[in-house]
């Protein structure tokens, strides 16, 4: 049987946001925006579920008297990336070997 | 973005997979440091070398000149070029420490020169050979690892030849180690860039 997959990781975005801060040590909002295409709006939101459940964890600076959003995966995301790869794997395998 | 009704795992797989490689993808234009340096060493071995030959009072000038003055643009530009930097890798990290460890090095044996003597120049390149080295294995580049390997070989050739020799070593292998691999990781930057 399959694990369940995490419903925070299981969206579109914010499955994006964290596959791209998993590979790196930190990245400014701009650069996920850049990255993911999403609007400001819809990434801002996003970030904030994920910030919520300890999955990134947001500092918000200034840079030449502009705001500047930046992100980082934590431990707890990071593990939650492997969970939801695992389940995903799993979900995968038992569609395969049940068709 | 976010459209979760057709969202299967299928997706889900395709996604990491493409936002994974979209992040290590993203090498920034480090050439400038490679092909600044090498022109600045290489400019400064050929005057000291072409000074001796013509006696001049002070052959040595060009590095006293070139050097601080290097110092002091490379500053300038990592200041501003970090400022802009949107994200940070691991590799960035990583890079930052052995930067710090081959100018602590380098100085240290520059400071150490009345000691070492003829030496000096020798360990220098040694220094650059770690950092080419090290440099190249780190951003998967191989031409900085090669002229590492060169910058190797000319530490071994110049603990044999004379100082005015040492110079022209000294020039051919900033030319090899420097300056030709960072016009190719230039060229590899904007390959990269024009197919993002």
């Amino acid at each position: 049987m399959f694990k369940d997959l995490d419903p925070l990781l299981h969206s579109q975005l914010r499955l994006s946001v964290i596959s791209l801060l998993v590979g790196v040590k930190e990245a400014e909002f701009s650069f996920l925006k850049e990255k993911t295409g999403a609007t400001a709006g819809n990434l801002s939101v996003q970030i904030t579920k994920l910030s919520d459940a300890g999955y990134i964890e947001v500092t918000k600076s200034f840079r030449d008297n502009y705001p500047l959003t930046t992100c980082k995966i934590t431990a707890k995301g990071l593990k939650a990336f492997e969970q939801y790869v695992n389940a995903l794997k799993n979900y995968i395998h038992f569609n395969q070997s049940g068709s | 973005m976010e459209n979760e009704k057709a969202f299967t795992e299928n997706d889900s797989l395709a996604i990491i997979s493409k936002m994974i490689k979209t992040a290590q993808q993203n090498f920034g234009d480090g050439s400038f440091y490679y092909i600044f340096w090498g022109w600045m060493v290489f400019i400064a071995a050929v005057a000291n070398y072409v000074l001796l030959m013509t006696s001049y009072s002070y052959p040595t000038i060009t590095w006293a000149i070139l050097m601080p003055l290097g110092g002091i643009i490379s500053g300038i530009y990592s200041y501003r070029h970090e400022r802009g930097q949107k994200v940070t890798t691991y590799t960035d990290e990583i890079m930052r420490y052995v930067v710090i460890a081959f100018l602590g090095s380098l100085f240290t044996t520059l400071l150490m020169m009345p000691k070492l003597g003829a030496a000096t120049y020798p360990i220098v390149l040694l220094i650059y050979a770690i950092w080419l080295f090290v440099s190249g294995g780190a951003i998967k580049f191989k031409p900085l690892v090669i002229g590492g390997i060169i910058n190797w070989v000319a530490a071994v050739v110049c603990f044999y030849v004379n100082y005015e020799q040492q110079l022209l070593v000294i020039s051919l292998a900033v030319l090899t180690g420097y300056i030709i691999p960072g016009y190719l990781l230039k060229a590899r930057y904007k390959k990269q860039h024009a197919i993002n």
